[in-house]
């Protein structure tokens, strides 16, 4: 055979002997392998990473402290994270890699809900039911938000923003604080399920439901697209005292800065939960300047601040709304495993995986970075095993996330 | 009614950009009969690239963009090493997917380097739209079209009066007449590329300006409006590239206003199906392919 | 195993996809835009099981079916275009039929979840093969048969004057219309025999993952379905094949590489289209190859 042929034929055998990961043992020396699956590669690599960061940064914090008590012994945590590049294919096979070649005590991510769609549709439906073949490995998802994922699965539990709740709020709040400001002007993204499910399942029934405002004007785009002339220019007709921008950063930035062009002043701009982050301070701090949006992090407390130092320091990961959860989730479960008297051996992954999704679904409150998290109960109507948690308001001032308004638990002395 | 116009105006001036990418794609296709799928990909390369001295060093925009152009250059005469120069003729594929790879493998270069996250890109050109009588008209469109212009006078001006734009046209309608009568076809090659680049460095400038960021997402948005306007346009034909760059600015800005952004994608297709089953040689192309 | 079971499932969905995209282009044309029919089959099968309870043989029949229709009235105005232009009409075809599922919403209550394609959100809730008790094995076993099944069809066609029709027509129009070959059903006949490949690989696909939405048949699904056939070889069905496995194994195998897997998904189709353009399995080797198993001749071929 030529060299070339040869070359290939090598690379093809590499790639496919390469594939079950051979290599992997069981809990090798006393560890417990916990796992996540987020963006690592690709468009959503910024939130993936630092979901990781945050995770990681959990994880050593717990093992400083001497690990994990599994059956009276001190057992340290290794993490398997696994790159889906916000991609289903890819993330259908990283979950079963996760749950049978990394044998996972559970798994944080995915980063994208459209991800997070197929591979959380692929898992039991129905726990100990023998005649559904799904997956059987427990979630504990840190970003992805999409409406109604923790509903596809009894082994999905979501520390996820509340949108309709947030949103709501936000509604009521204007109401109250600023019944001046009487009509709203909306942009979404049209092709982002994320955010037209913002406007239409969580911002729509919230303006609706107060019965205060009045929308003059609601336009889309698409989430990457580069010219927004057309739209703001409908918006600067409208001329409305509130505007919703329920757009992810890169749209966000490139119609700030056509609002900016044609001199769109409205006198308040509320965005979406995803952009209280530092990406969109990278990309357009200065017309993004006086954005309001939804959050659940704020370093606000020293502790908060700690963390956000921290994960920046060591592991250069954003603290933010998405990646703050990583850190909790894993702070909890370990908690809950010990609580729930693991085995932590090959065979007894599954019932362990099991235990610990128990204790999940029955551990009511919990205390968060910034204060107390509740997960909803399985029987719950609209969210089982979804959270609530206080949330803020944060502002960009100055090329920063400042505090808007934070809850009375919250507010700095 | 007077929204329509003013959305006409500005789609005009934009079409300019889209004009200047059909025609880099335009050039290369008609010297070399091939596709450089990499070119959006280059673009976006000079337009990272082109921010460096004005983040580092304040630079400004003349400077930036000479740096765009070098790093486009680089970035052209790796792709036509690693991408053009190996494969035989008579293979038509295979440069298709080489060019695809690189697209993959520069993409993946820069979302390696910036996390995939979008960089702010200052605009010389003013943060305001210029007020024309009743109109707002986007000052960095204004000047995209005018140095567009003047681009495609410099071309027009290297491939109607230099020797290696006689060179071009030869190898375009007659590779192996050409090549009898003793023009270095691998120089003339490696030459397109370099003329390509830099105007894909100049392009790379104006693309991130008017967009307002350097985004990991400018490589296959100037491929795909590139593709379009050479199909629309005529392949290989240069004045074909600014009227099918200009139609399609005007297309999707009227698309926009009066359908949403939904319906402007599929009128773009619609029309560009119109003229592949009615004229599939293009506006101004001659040739059938 | 169970990974292993996962990757060879995405890898038999796969190739069906780059064998839908080779049989349009062995005879003569390149089309981007398989991935338009896989949606639609995927879509169509995904209605069939999940919002009007049929079953799942009913569910690929009819996917492959719908595909097959659209393939067919495709195929028409593709003779006008040739080249670039087919591929860029083609693409355009693939996104308008993107756009068109962004846009549709068609949902129905069952039970307690609300099912069917719902625009942007996604068609969820495709569970025939999870409720239904199949395992992770025996669904690999139905893709695999199913591949086998084309894959042997396509074998023959290699084989058959049907074939040899179709690469006569990829090699010179003009001269296979002068021996009599109607161009025009070989070519229409090849994109509906695409679409139909096509639109079981997206049937298939959606009770595998249990969801589709119109960004996974979008521009990276293009490329991937056409990098297949032509990395892996238009001489031969087997081409697409290995080229799906070649592909699909650097993507999961190489996990340990994290962010390096794209670089070297690029720099192997560049690196590979330079040492072998007509891809791992081309006409020459396939030649070969199937002359060992053609019975011995006294004479030799010319």
């Amino acid at each position: 055979m030529r060299l070339d042929a040869r070359i290939i034929m090598v690379a093809l055998l590499v790639a496919v002997l390469a594939l079950p990961g051979w290599a992997l043992a069981f809990q090798n020396e006393g560890t417990l392998r916990i796992g996540g699956m987020w963006a690592l590669s690709g468009g959503a690599a910024f939130f993936g990473k630092s979901s990781l960061g945050l995770a990681t940064l959990a994880m050593d914090e717990i093992n400083e402290a001497g690990g994990v008590k599994v059956d009276g012994k001190a057992v340290k945590l290794t993490m398997a994270a696994q790159d889906d590049a916000c991609n289903a294919e890819q993330g259908l096979a990283a979950v079963r890699r996760l749950a049978s070649v990394d044998k996972v005590l559970f798994s944080l991510g995915p980063t994208c809900s459209s991800v997070a769609e197929p591979v959380f549709g692929t898992l039991q439906k129905k726990l100990g039911d023998t005649s559904d073949t799904g997956l059987q490995l427990l979630f504990f998802t840190d970003t992805a938000t999409k409406f109604g994922l923790a509903k596809l699965s009894p082994w999905v539990f979501r520390n996820t923003p509340d949108e309709p709740g947030m949103y709501d709020f936000i509604v009521g709040y204007l109401k109250e604080k600023h019944p001046e400001l009487k009509t709203v002007m909306v942009s979404y993204e049209s092709d982002f399920a994320h955010s037209s499910a913002t406007w239409k399942g969580a911002l729509e029934p919230a303006l609706k439901k107060h019965g205060h405002h009045q929308v003059t004007e609601v336009v889309d785009w698409r989430w990457q697209d580069t010219e927004m002339g057309a739209q703001v220019t409908k918006l600067r007709k409208a001329s409305a005292d509130v505007y919703f921008s329920l757009t992810h950063t890169i749209s966000t930035c490139a119609s700030m800065k056509e609002m900016k062009r044609q001199r769109v002043r409205p006198k308040m701009i509320v965005g979406i939960t995803s952009l209280a982050g530092t990406e969109v301070l990278i990309n357009c701090p200065d017309v993004a300047e006086g954005i309001i949006s939804p959050s659940n992090f704020a370093p606000i407390t020293p502790r908060a601040k700690q963390i956000a130092d921290k994960a920046w320091d060591k592991y250069k990961a954003d603290s933010n709304i998405h990646s703050v959860p990583a850190y909790e989730n894993v702070h909890l479960v370990k908690s809950l495993i010990e609580k729930a008297a693991i085995k932590n051996t090959e065979e007894s992954l599954l019932d362990d995986r099991r235990k610990v999704r128990d204790q999940l679904a029955a551990v009511g409150s919990f205390q968060g970075v910034l204060g107390k998290i509740t997960m909803r109960p399985e029987s719950d109507a609209v969210k089982p095993r979804d959270v609530d948690k206080d949330m803020l308001l944060v502002q960009i001032k100055s090329s920063k996330w400042t505090v808007f308004w934070a809850p009375p638990s919250l507010q700095q002395k | 009614m007077l929204d329509a116009m003013e959305q006409l105006i500005n789609g005009l001036l934009y079409g300019a950009l889209y004009a200047l990418i059909g025609g880099g794609f335009s050039i290369l296709f008609g010297v070399m009969r091939r596709f450089n799928m990499a070119y959006g990909s280059t673009i976006m390369a000079a337009a990272y690239v082109s921010l460096i001295p004005f983040t580092r060093f304040q630079a400004p925009a003349v400077v930036m963009v000479l740096a765009g152009v070098a790093m486009a250059v680089l970035v052209g005469l790796l792709v036509e090493f690693c991408c053009f120069r190996f494969i035989q003729k008579g293979h038509e594929l295979a440069p298709l997917m080489t060019t695809i790879g690189a697209l993959i493998v520069i993409t993946e270069a820069i979302i390696h380097a910036t996390d995939a996250v979008g960089l702010r890109y200052p605009s010389p050109f003013g943060e305001e739209s210029l007020e024309v009588g009743r109109f707002l008209i986007r000052p960095d469109y204004l000047a995209v079209a005018v140095v567009g212009l003047v681009c495609f006078l410099v071309i027009f001006w290297i491939i109607h009066r230099t020797r290696l734009g006689l060179a071009m046209r030869a190898v375009a309608e007659r590779p192996e007449a050409a090549q009898i009568l003793g023009v270095n076809l691998r120089t003339v090659n490696t030459l397109t590329f370099v003329l390509t680049s830099a105007l894909a460095g100049v392009i790379g400038f104006f693309a991130a300006v008017t967009v307002g960021s350097a985004r990991p997402d400018l490589g296959v948005f100037a491929t795909g409006k590139g593709l379009v306007v050479m199909v629309l346009g005529g392949l290989g034909s240069l004045p074909g590239a600014i009227a099918g760059g200009l139609l399609l600015g005007i297309v999707e800005f009227q698309a926009t206003w009066f359908l949403g952004a939904t319906f402007r994608d599929i009128v773009a297709f619609l029309i560009l199906f119109a003229i592949l089953v009615f004229r599939p040689s293009g506006l101004l192309g001659s040739r059938p392919h | 195993m169970d990974y292993v079971i996962a990757v060879a499932s995405i890898i038999g969905i796969h190739a069906l996809l780059g064998l839908s995209v080779y049989v349009v282009a062995i005879c003569g044309q390149m089309s981007f835009g398989q991935q338009g029919f896989f949606a639609l089959g995927a879509y169509t099968a995904g209605m069939c099981t999940a919002l009007w309870g049929l079953g799942f043989v009913p569910a690929l029949l009819l996917g492959t079916l719908v595909a097959a229709l659209f393939g067919f009235v495709v195929g028409f105005p593709a003779l006008r275009v040739r080249g670039l232009y087919l591929a860029i009409a083609t693409f355009g075809f693939g996104e308008i039929v993107r756009l068109a599922f962004l846009n549709v919403r068609y949902t129905r209550q069952i039970g307690d979840r609300v099912v069917g394609p719902n625009g942007a959100e996604g068609f969820r809730h495709v569970r025939w093969v999870f409720d239904g008790g199949v395992t992770g094995l025996q669904y690999l076993g139905i893709i695999l048969l199913v591949l086998a099944v084309v894959a042997g069809f396509f074998a023959w066609l290699d084989r058959s004057k049907l074939g040899a029709k179709f690469r006569a027509v990829e090699e010179d129009e003009t001269a296979a219309a002068m021996v009599g070959i109607n161009v025009t059903q070989v070519k229409v006949l090849g994109f509906t025999l695409g679409g139909a490949v096509a639109g079981l690989s997206g049937s298939l696909f959606i009770h595998y993952s249990t969801y589709i939405d119109h960004d996974m048949v979008a521009l990276p699904l293009a490329i991937a379905s056409v990098t297949y056939p032509i990395l892996g070889g238009l001489g031969s069905f087997a081409g697409p094949l290995l080229g799906t496995v070649l592909l699909v194994s650097i993507t999961e195998g190489l996990r340990a590489l994290a962010e390096l897997r794209e670089f070297i998904y690029g720099a192997l189709i560049i690196v590979m289209m330079i040492f072998r353009p007509r891809g791992l399995i081309d006409e020459a080797l396939a030649q070969r190859v199937a002359g060992w198993f053609r019975l011995r001749r006294r004479t030799e071929p010319a």
